[in-house]
């Protein structure tokens, strides 16, 4: 049987078998397999879940099955900057649905889908756990709170124009951000390299590497 | 601490004693409460998602509502069902579920038997509140070639997903989406094509899932039921056989827990469109130079009389009757021996078994003992294959925690929830076996499992190239194992029957000895003079034909050609013989070798009873009157036996019934009347007389054959085939896979092929390869009866030459 | 008081409360020692018993009664639940953030009471900085030998595994979290058997709050006595509450039980914005049902007044709404929330919740019917009969019946403000 996933980056790869192994049943490495496949298609394509289902040896219907539930799993292409406002009931209560509408206006893609150059996917989700710092957004996962609608369409011009490699959440919160649900301590460095979480197993960078 | 035998709950305050361990939907159902449900099913996992059984029960902190299908009867406890707060959750419930559904009954498949309805009619109110957007989907989508979705009519209950997931093992139609998006969907490209995908319509509380092709063709109002039984495989399904305006037009499966638990496999519920295949011969045909001329019965018969009458009894054989009743085999044998004075009879075709030990191999399990065993050894052809029900009860048996222990010389449906897979190369099944029952090195822990009783032991031969004697060693060590218990695995519908009604050379009816004096004395005198020597078994009338020994064959609705291990020969000898009538229902390609064929009643238009694999006895009924001038085979006999100046008394079934009771001794409780089923009757086990067990266990040596240059064949049974039956059945039809020739990694290495090359067989055909890490080394898997098969003789080994270039297609 | 347990080290040591050095230096893994050393897993399980401490996930299920019904079998695993997405919470965030070896120190603590050698935290999706965190302090735990075999010598061993959420509120429900785990939908199961009998691989699991768990340390050092001495009786210990909304100063405070609603909103949270009047607030997350200023203000903040209110302390989250607050709109937020997280296998949630969400947002474009007052009501009694607290369900879990906490608040609170949205109500007539 060959190998369906040889066409994956090495690196990828890695991770794949690395993930296989870290639990004692294969299936629960559906989740985790699941990010690295959409590091490397851009989302949970067939192919990506087929390729899982011979991995964890479960159908490709029981991988969709899984993926489909969770709003992190895309079932379309994601642009380079998945771009996420919370309009959950604390940051509603200090204007997230206008935050929304200017990443929408700036970045030139409606809430639900990806812009034609590929470059931003704009989406707006449930409670991201930053009340405290509403409003807040995600620029792949990568969190910054207090972002006034104004600075938001600042974020997105600034996203187009630096296109980071990395991206790094105490950059853009420092350029971008403004109240904070706490302090959040020292600068990290390390952060997301595609709109997947940037969580080593599932892919990240340090910035400047 | 033992369970007690009954425990006492209260059901709106009248007190009933109830068996522990049910659900309390199902208890209160048994003593008459019925509590509505959508998803709760009694042969599936209680999930309790649709909500619509709540009741309230009475707790430390007072009444609460519970889901009846999830909450175990416990003693002392107090139900209502009827309570205000009960009737305002349920009217709840149901409204939630009809505010997203189409409301299209007038056009639904369902409409008239569809519990949606029945209780929006009993319960709901009579205007939707709801003013909503309703949830859409695109129309119907086909989820595999015989079953459609309707997702708007779908109730989300999971009764499909449930099905396919536990029960079948083909988790290949699946919840997607989440919350108000929740859909039941395939994959892509990955339909749901399960053997038993078909089940999931019969189980589908709405009309979300229909039958391609009983859409649209009927009320139920208009419906006609008979209880009778499937004849696709001799597991024998208890079916419901539905009909309109005189077609038979669905089949569905029966609860009968002593056999198949409500399931029926595809080929068991669709086969019936072959029943009115316009192929059918629905006249006598009588051979001229140019082919066949229609003829009328009385022409047709007086020829085949005259002829028949022409031959020294021993001149002529029988071959077939495993489709047919036991009324009819019964009749078949009795026209042979006494009327013609042959013993050349045979059900089988070379394909099957030693006739005794099918029929009185002891101890002889039950299906259910299935149920309870520690240990299950499948050693035998693959049972998704060919006894698909009978797949599914191990199924359960393993998830229910049995071990189970499966040899084959290739991968079997099974092998994926084995503890134990024994893979020998085939025609090496002697020395495996020596070495399994020796515990040898490799097989110490399956000879360890093997040890943990009660065991049930389902033998039979794996392939049409394997030597039938190995099944006889096979079951001899299978004996010997702790509390064990056997059943032998023939495929065909009724060929259980027909060996218990002494269709074969070596058996008279009721399983006894065509060589015991006393069993040929006590016909002879109920009958007259018949042969008191065992006759010829079918592949030896077929090389006699060929030798001109024998001279005229009488096929059954058997078709040798394609079925026995030797196709050339077969044909050979139905092209020699001087004389050959076929009472069958097609033109096969050896029944359009004939000089006369008769057209023969069939399953769906026949009366009587039939025989299953644990000896269990059912009433088959007719549905429909037989198509065209066909005739059931003990009225056709009986005819010819009149023309030929016997009297056979065999016009009517009753009749048959009664004289078998008479003369067959393990049929004696077996009446007509006795076997009117109403729907929750089981049959009869006819019991087998352990003293008369003519199987003497003397396992022959089985030679292993000794192949060098050649692969060793496994010609294996696949499910949907390039039968006559299969190919009549217009919804599985197109169901058989491409063939292709299996072999082991090695193998292939060897030949320097890889997938999607191919292999030169015998010189003879052309097949792709696949490549398996599942084949024994040294084995090549084919295949059975398919069409770019057809013709491969079950040698037991095969010369394989890898296919250079382009040099395809023959077939 | 000002009693901190979980923060003190935080507070004090922003730039570097993290690391492993910074944790040890002020303490950290003492309690392990003394735990592996000197005590035995039955003196933990009783301490944890006599701390009297509630869950602080959300279901407030005391921590010690829920260790004793771990069933024997083996292997058993300890689950922490990291999935932190009730609106308005993110008190576990900063926990994971801010003082990882904190938590990992009351998971092993646990682990070694709870005989498992084997525990996972799922942490949701959408935080992979505290999930790179929390795996820097695991692999600085494992380079100083604090996990792994044979743990500080002691011979217990343990490992600690990361595992990522995929975007679902559902699995902040334990039985959910245990599918998602195993690579499931995250559907609660049936209950019983609960997880302590059957869970992660059906095999006896204990399933904690990250807060919960991070409380183990200073219990252990402290005894569960102690513990039990600080708040009021039913309410004991430190709680995280997660402040938001039109309050001038939000986020985590870490408190005594037992203030009043009052001193928590204006001297905690530094009062209204703008000074504008307070108009409601939700006091344990987007499940719990609002509290008003005209009532509420004076009573306290504890597990057994929030139930007498007919509310629930939750998940420590308080969501304060200013007068400008059109309260239509915020339940509508709220009940939209719960519609698109339902994981709809169970009727009543999967078809009521999206109907409650259509029709709020009929009445928010100005589409409302007098009769839909009722409507929305009856609706949701089918999904909560009786509309009562605790709240009874048609549903499989709580999340369906929670949907309807923000619409029986405002039909409480709020009814004219409702009619006053219906064309044809007599409110909006008069
Ligand atoms: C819908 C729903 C969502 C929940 N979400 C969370 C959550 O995000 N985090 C959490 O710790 N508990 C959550 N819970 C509670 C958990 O089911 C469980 O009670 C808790 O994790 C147990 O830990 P504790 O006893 O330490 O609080 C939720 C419960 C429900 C019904
Ligand atoms: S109440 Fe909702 S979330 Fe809970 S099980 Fe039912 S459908 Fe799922
Ligand atoms: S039948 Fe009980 S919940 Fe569906």
């Amino acid at each position: 049987m060959s190998n369906p996933i040889s066409h994956w980056s090495p690196a990828n790869q890695e991770r794949a078998s690395r993930l296989l192994e870290a639990y004692p049943d294969r299936r629960s490495a559906l989740m985790p397999l699941l990010y690295v496949a959409s590091l490397e298609h851009r989302y949970a394509s067939d192919d990506a879940m087929e390729e899982v289902a011979e991995l964890t040896g479960i159908t490709a219907a029981q991988v969709r099955s899984v993926a489909t539930f969770y709003t992190m799993f895309k079932q379309a292409p994601v642009g380079e900057y998945l771009i996420s406002v919370c309009t959950s009931i604390s940051c509603h209560l200090l204007g997230g649905e206008d935050v929304l509408e200017s990443v929408e206006e700036a970045a030139g893609v409606e809430h639900g889908s990806t812009g034609e150059d590929g470059l931003f996917s704009v989406e707006h989700v449930e409670c991201i756990g930053a009340c405290g710092g509403a409003p807040a957004v995600q620029v792949n996962y990568e969190l910054i709170e207090g972002v006034m609608p104004d600075r938001a369409g600042a974020l997105v011009g600034w996203l187009r124009d630096t296109k980071p490699d990395v991206v790094l959440a105490d950059e853009m919160q420092q350029l971008f951000g403004g109240v904070r649900s706490f302090d959040w301590g020292p600068t990290e460095a390390e952060g997301a390299i595609r709109p997947v979480p940037a969580f080593a197993p599932y892919g990240s960078a340090r910035e400047g590497r | 601490m033992p369970e007690p035998a009954s425990v006492t709950i209260t059901i709106n305050g009248v007190e009933h004693e109830v068996e522990p361990g049910q659900r309390l939907i199902s208890a209160a159902e048994r003593v008459g409460v019925m509590i509505p449900r959508f998803c709760h099913h009694d042969k599936l996992e209680p999930v309790g998602k649709c909500r619509m059984c709540l009741v309230e029960v009475e707790g430390p902190r007072g009444k609460s509502l519970v889901p009846s299908c999830t909450m175990p009867v416990s003693d002392g406890m107090v139900v209502d069902t009827e309570s205000a707060v009960v009737e305002k959750a349920q009217e709840g419930v149901l409204e939630f579920l009809l505010i997203n559904h189409p409301l299209d009954c007038p056009i639904c498949d369902k409409g008239g038997e569809c519990p949606l309805q029945d209780q929006t009619m009993q319960w709901g109110p009579g205007e939707s509140r709801f003013i909503e957007q309703k949830r859409t989907f695109p129309k119907p989508i086909s989820i595999s070639d015989i079953v459609l979705l309707d997702r708007e009519r779908c109730v989300l209950c999971d009764r499909c997903t449930r099905f396919a997931d536990d029960i079948a093992g083909d988790p290949l139609i699946t919840f997607q989406q989440r919350g108000n998006d929740v859909q039941i969907q395939t994959f892509p490209d990955e339909p749901f094509a399960s053997y038993f995908s078909g089940n999931t319509v019969q189980l589908c509380p709405v009309g979300a899932l229909t039958s391609v092709d009983y859409r649209f063709k009927a009320r139920p109002w208009d419906l006609e039921h008979t209880a009778s039984v499937s004849l696709v495989d001799s597991v024998q399904s208890t079916a419901d056989v539905q009909t309109s305006r005189g077609k038979i037009i669905r089949v569905y499966a029966i609860e009968n827990d002593a056999v198949n638990e409500g399931w029926l496999s595809d080929k068991d519920r669709f086969i019936f469109s072959a029943v009115h295949a316009e192929d059918r011969v629905t006249t006598p045909l009588i051979k001229e130079e140019d082919g066949f001329r229609e003829a009328s019965w009385a022409e047709a018969l007086e020829l085949v009389a005259d002829k028949l009458g022409s031959y020294r009894g021993d001149e002529v054989a029988a071959i077939g009757g495993s489709r047919n009743t036991n009324e009819e085999a019964f009749v078949l044998g009795k026209f042979m021996r006494w009327v013609v004075g042959s013993g050349n009879v045979d059900a089988q075709a070379g394909d099957g078994i030693d006739p005794a030990l099918a029929a009185t191999l002891t101890p002889r399990a039950r299906i259910a003992d299935l149920d309870t065993a520690s240990t299950i050894l499948v050693w035998g052809p693959d049972l998704k294959e060919t006894l698909p029900v009978l797949y599914l009860r191990v199924r359960k048996a393993v998830r229910n925690g049995a071990t189970l222990v499966v040899a084959s010389p290739a991968g079997t449906g099974l092998d994926g929830i084995a503890a134990h897979v024994v893979r020998y190369r085939a025609g090496s099944g002697s020395d495996t076996l020596r070495k399994v029952s020796a515990g040898e090195a490799d097989y110490a822990a399956v000879r360890e499992a093997l040890g943990e009783g009660p065991v049930v032991a389902l033998v039979g031969r794996s392939s049409l190239a394997e030597d039938p004697k190995l099944v006889e060693a096979v079951a001899s060590f299978a004996r010997s194992l702790p509390e064990a218990k056997l059943l032998t695995l023939l495929e065909r519908g009724n060929v259980y029957g027909a060996l218990d009604m002494g269709l074969a050379p070596t058996l008279l009816p009721g399983r006894m000895s065509a060589s015991d004096s006393t069993a040929v004395e006590t016909l002879e005198d109920a009958w007259g003079p018949i042969p008191t020597e065992p006759g010829r078994s079918a592949m030896e009338s077929l090389s006699d034909l060929d030798e001109g020994v024998i001279k005229a064959l009488l096929l059954v609705g058997s078709d040798p050609v394609r079925d026995c291990p030797d196709p050339s020969l077969a044909a050979d000898g139905l092209e020699r013989a001087e004389f050959v009538v076929a009472v069958d229902a097609f033109l096969t390609d050896s029944s359009s070798l004939a000089d006369v064929v008769l057209p023969g009643a069939v399953w769906g238009e026949v009366d009587g009873t039939v025989t299953n694999l644990e000896g269990r006895v059912q009433r088959i009924r007719p549905s429909i009157q037989p198509v065209g001038q066909a005739r059931p085979l003990n009225v056709v006999l009986d005819d010819l036996a009149l023309l030929m100046g016997v009297e056979l008394g065999s016009a009517k079934v009753g009749d048959v019934t009664a004289e078998i009771a008479r003369i067959a001794p393990a049929y004696a409780s077996v009446t007509l009347d006795y076997l009117t089923f109403e729907a929750d009757e089981e049959g009869i086990v006819v019991p087998i007389d352990e003293s008369t067990d003519l199987h003497r266990y003397i396992p022959a040596e089985v030679s292993v054959p000794v192949v060098t240059d050649r692969m060793t064949l496994h010609l294996a049974p696949a499910l949907y085939d390039d039968g006559v039956w299969n190919r009549n059945a217009s919804s599985i039809a197109e169901l058989p896979r491409a063939a292709t020739a299996a072999i082991h990694p090695r193998d292939a290495s060897v030949l320097a092929v890889a997938d999607g090359d191919s292999v030169r067989i015998n010189e003879t055909h052309t097949l792709p390869v696949v490549v398996d890490s599942e084949v024994a080394v040294g084995s090549i898997v084919i295949p059975f009866n398919q069409r770019e098969t057809k013709g491969i003789a079950a040698t037991a080994s095969v010369q394989v030459d890898p296919v250079r270039g382009d040099a395809q297609g023959d077939a | 008081m000002t009693t901190k347990i979980l923060t003190a080290r935080m507070e004090a040591h922003p730039e570097d409360s993290h690391t492993l050095a910074r944790y040890e230096s002020t303490g950290g893994y003492d309690a392990l020692r003394k735990a592996l050393a000197e005590m035995t897993p039955e003196q933990i399980v009783d301490s944890v018993k006599a701390s009297n401490m509630r869950g602080r996930g959300g279901a407030g299920f005391p921590m010690g009664v829920k260790w004793g019904f771990l069933a024997p079998a083996e292997p058993r695993y300890l689950v922490i639940n990291a999935d932190e997405s009730e609106p308005g919470t993110f008190k576990d965030r900063q926990l994971l953030e801010r003082d990882p070896h904190q938590l990992l120190e009351g998971i092993l603590i646990s682990s070694y009471a709870l005989g498992v050698d084997q525990a996972y935290v799922y942490i949701r999706g959408e935080y992979p900085k505290p999930a790179r965190r929390l795996q820097r302090a695991i692999d600085e735990a494992y380079g100083a030998g604090l996990l792994g075999e044979n743990i500080l010598d002691s011979g217990f061993s343990l490992d600690v595994s990361i595992h990522l959420g995929g975007g679902a509120y559902i699995c902040g429900e334990e039985t959910a979290l245990l599918n998602s785990l195993e690579g499931r939908r995250g559907e609660p199961r049936l209950k019983p058997p609960f997880p302590a009998v059957e869970g992660l691989y059906a095999k006896p699991t204990i399933v904690n709050n990250v807060e919960s768990i991070s409380n183990v340390p200073w219990m252990t050092l402290n005894g569960g006595d102690s513990y039990a001495a600080i708040g009021p009786e039913r309410s004991s210990g430190t709680r995280l509450f997660s402040l938001s909304g039109h309050v001038k100063k939000p986020g985590n405070y870490e408190i005594v039980m037992g203030i009043t609603w009052a001193e928590l909103i204006y001297e905690l949270g530094g009062g209204i914005r703008n000074d504008n009047a307070l108009k409601a607030w939700i006091p344990g997350g987007a499940s719990a049902p609002w509290l008003v200023p005209s009532e509420h203000l004076d009573t306290l903040v504890t597990i057994d007044d929030a139930a007498e209110q007919g509310t629930m302390l939750g998940s420590g989250a308080i969501v304060v709404m200013d007068e400008t607050t059109n309260v239509v709109a915020a339940a509508r937020n709220i009940v939209k929330f719960f519609a698109h997280e339902s994981c709809g296998q169970c009727t009543p949630c999967r078809e009521g919740t999206s109907w409650l969400d259509d029709i709020l947002q009929r009445i928010l474009d100005g589409q409302g019917r007098p009769e839909d007052i009722d409507l929305l009501l009856d609706v949701s009694d089918n999904i909560s009969p009786g509309l009562a607290w605790p709240p009874a369900m048609t549903t499989i879990c709580p999340l369906g019946p929670s949907a309807t906490a923000p619409i029986t608040s405002i039909m409480r609170w709020f009814r004219p403000e409702v009619e006053a949205m219906i064309p044809m109500s007599e409110v909006a007539s008069a």
